[in-house]
């Protein structure tokens, strides 16, 4: 999906936990999460700062989707 | 460290006043072993159901198959940690009931159980429709959680196994075979010229019902580490899962672990079996690099020219699987994986959801993807009505007549990655 997206032109963040198979496939943006089964949450957190921990995955998500790359590029700063 | 397993070939079940093995066949007092089983309190009824070959039986939705073991000689006892205490096993003698396995079903627990038939073209597919098994048909409580409710049938299923493992206590074996494994600088320089090769093995461990113990220890909070390929045999391994049912390793593939036994049997002529790493397939990503780190490590320092590495699962623990061979192989040792594929019905798809060109030595257990038609039977043991929701069912999989029709992945233990079966795809 991420492939035939960018093939219409739109650049594509993949947001996912298990970035070597996104390297693989051949994303270009990988913002790496938390966890298989949680990939955007986490459980063990209350809820307000797992709301922090959201908030963040997304910004990281736009930053990197506003970021210019001329390669395979894992947002893991 | 050296075992002597002492083989009761089991050719026949029954019911019988006395759980006894006479004439190679195994008796069971059904009622014993019911009340058994319901001393735990989260078991609200269980029956007892005898599976032989050839039978016109469906078993389904199978979670757990074990074999009876007892230990004979030496210290602790079977399925230490769990049901023994934690001594370390694997020495001495142990006697199996071979032949004969306990089958753990009844109310679905996960949605990834499987199928066993007894006879037609499933039967082909499942290891365990050439057994005589004892089935434990198991209610839960009212209201029991989902995991509650996991462990509640695994303990069922290690607790019958021990129990009619007991009756082959006394009884002289059929056949014996010996393990040993040398402390390691001892087998290196029993076979100076052969080469080296150790086994690393992956566990599923991806928590939430996706769980294997090492002696009692839940695989996803552990270490990769060394044990010795014979404690598994004691039951040092088991397993705790509801993985799909193609390729999960139930407790009696552990038991049986066939990379294991090909590597004894080649050791000392071809090989030089010197040890045996067990690693998990953890959900983040972090426990992944960790624990494959460690696996590369430990091959490492074993010294050895090449493992072999076999898979449970599949999905994101191809990563897993991926990063174990490229990490071994960039310590400059050769390594093959035993894996499966879920190449899509027509095998055009990518089997496997990672790849890496250091992985060219690939055993497979068959694509899981395949569509089989499964016919009617005369008697289920168990519940057909699952087999529209597991893994490798759908809506729609079980026609009006009772015939099933399902992806191979619904069939227990069709793809096992151990190579514990007969399927396989060949490169030309």
């Amino acid at each position: 999906m991420v492939k035939e997206i960018e093939r219409a032109g739109i650049p594509v963040v993949h947001m996912c936990t298990v970035v070597p198979i996104s390297l693989t496939v051949g994303a270009n943006r990988i913002v790496p999460t938390i966890a298989i089964p949680h990939p955007l949450g986490n459980p063990s957190l209350d809820a307000a700062e797992e709301k922090t921990l959201r908030r963040k995955l997304v910004e990281k998500a736009l930053v990197a989707l506003e970021t210019e790359v001329d390669t395979q590029t894992v947002f893991d700063k | 460290m050296r075992l002597e397993l002492g083989n009761i070939l089991i050719k026949d079940v029954q019911f019988g006043d006395v759980t006894k093995v006479e004439n190679n066949t195994l008796f069971v007092n059904k009622e014993e072993l019911i009340n058994l089983i319901c001393e735990d309190e989260n078991i609200k009824s269980v029956e007892v159901e005898l599976a032989k070959p050839g039978e016109s039986t469906r078993i389904t939705p199978v979670k757990d198959v074990i074999e009876p073991r007892v230990k004979v000689e030496g210290p602790g006892g079977i399925f230490p940690g769990v049901l023994s205490k934690v001594d370390t096993v694997g020495s001495g003698k142990t006697h199996v009931l071979k032949g004969a396995a306990v089958v753990t079903t009844g109310k679905v627990v996960g949605f990834q159980e499987g199928i066993v038939d007894m006879t037609g073209p499933g039967a082909e597919y499942t290891p365990f429709s050439k057994l005589n098994n004892v089935v434990l048909v198991c209610q839960p409580k009212d209201g029991l959680k989902q995991h509650e409710h996991e462990k509640a049938l695994r303990m069922a299923g290690l607790k019958s196994a021990a129990y009619l493992g007991e009756a082959g206590k006394d009884v002289t074996p059929d056949e014996v075979k010996e393990y040993e494994s040398l402390p390691l600088l001892k087998s290196v320089e029993k076979y100076p010229n052969l080469p080296k090769v150790a086994y690393v093995q992956m566990l599923q461990s991806q928590g939430l019902l996706h769980d294997t113990y090492v002696y009692g220890v839940d695989a996803k909070q552990t270490l990769s580490t060394l044990i010795n390929p014979t404690e598994i045999m004691d039951g040092a391994i088991i397993s705790g899962n509801c993985v799909s049912a193609c390729d999960k390793n139930t407790t009696y593939h552990h038991l049986n672990n066939p990379i294991i036994h090909d590597l004894f049997e080649k050791h000392g002529k071809e090989v030089n079996f010197v040890g045996m790493i067990i690693t998990n397939e953890n959900v983040y990503l972090a426990d992944k690099e960790r624990s494959s780190n460690w696996a590369a490590k430990l091959s490492e320092y074993l010294g050895v020219d090449g493992v072999v590495i076999s898979q449970e699962g599949f999905g994101n623990p191809d990563t897993d699987l991926i990063m174990n061979c490229v990490k071994i192989e960039k310590k400059g040792i050769k390594t093959v994986i035993v894996t499966d594929e879920y190449a899509g019905r027509d095998g055009a798809s990518q089997s496997l959801a990672d790849a890496d060109s250091l992985a060219n030595a690939v055993v497979t257990g068959g694509n899981a993807n395949e569509v089989i038609e499964l016919p009617p039977m005369d008697k289920i043991i168990g519940y057909t009505q699952p087999v529209n929701s597991i893994a490798g069912g759908f809506d729609g999989s079980l026609k009006e007549d009772g015939s099933i029709v399902v992806e191979l992945q619904a069939i227990t233990g069709a793809t096992n990655e151990l190579g514990f079966n007969k399927l396989t795809a060949k490169g030309y």
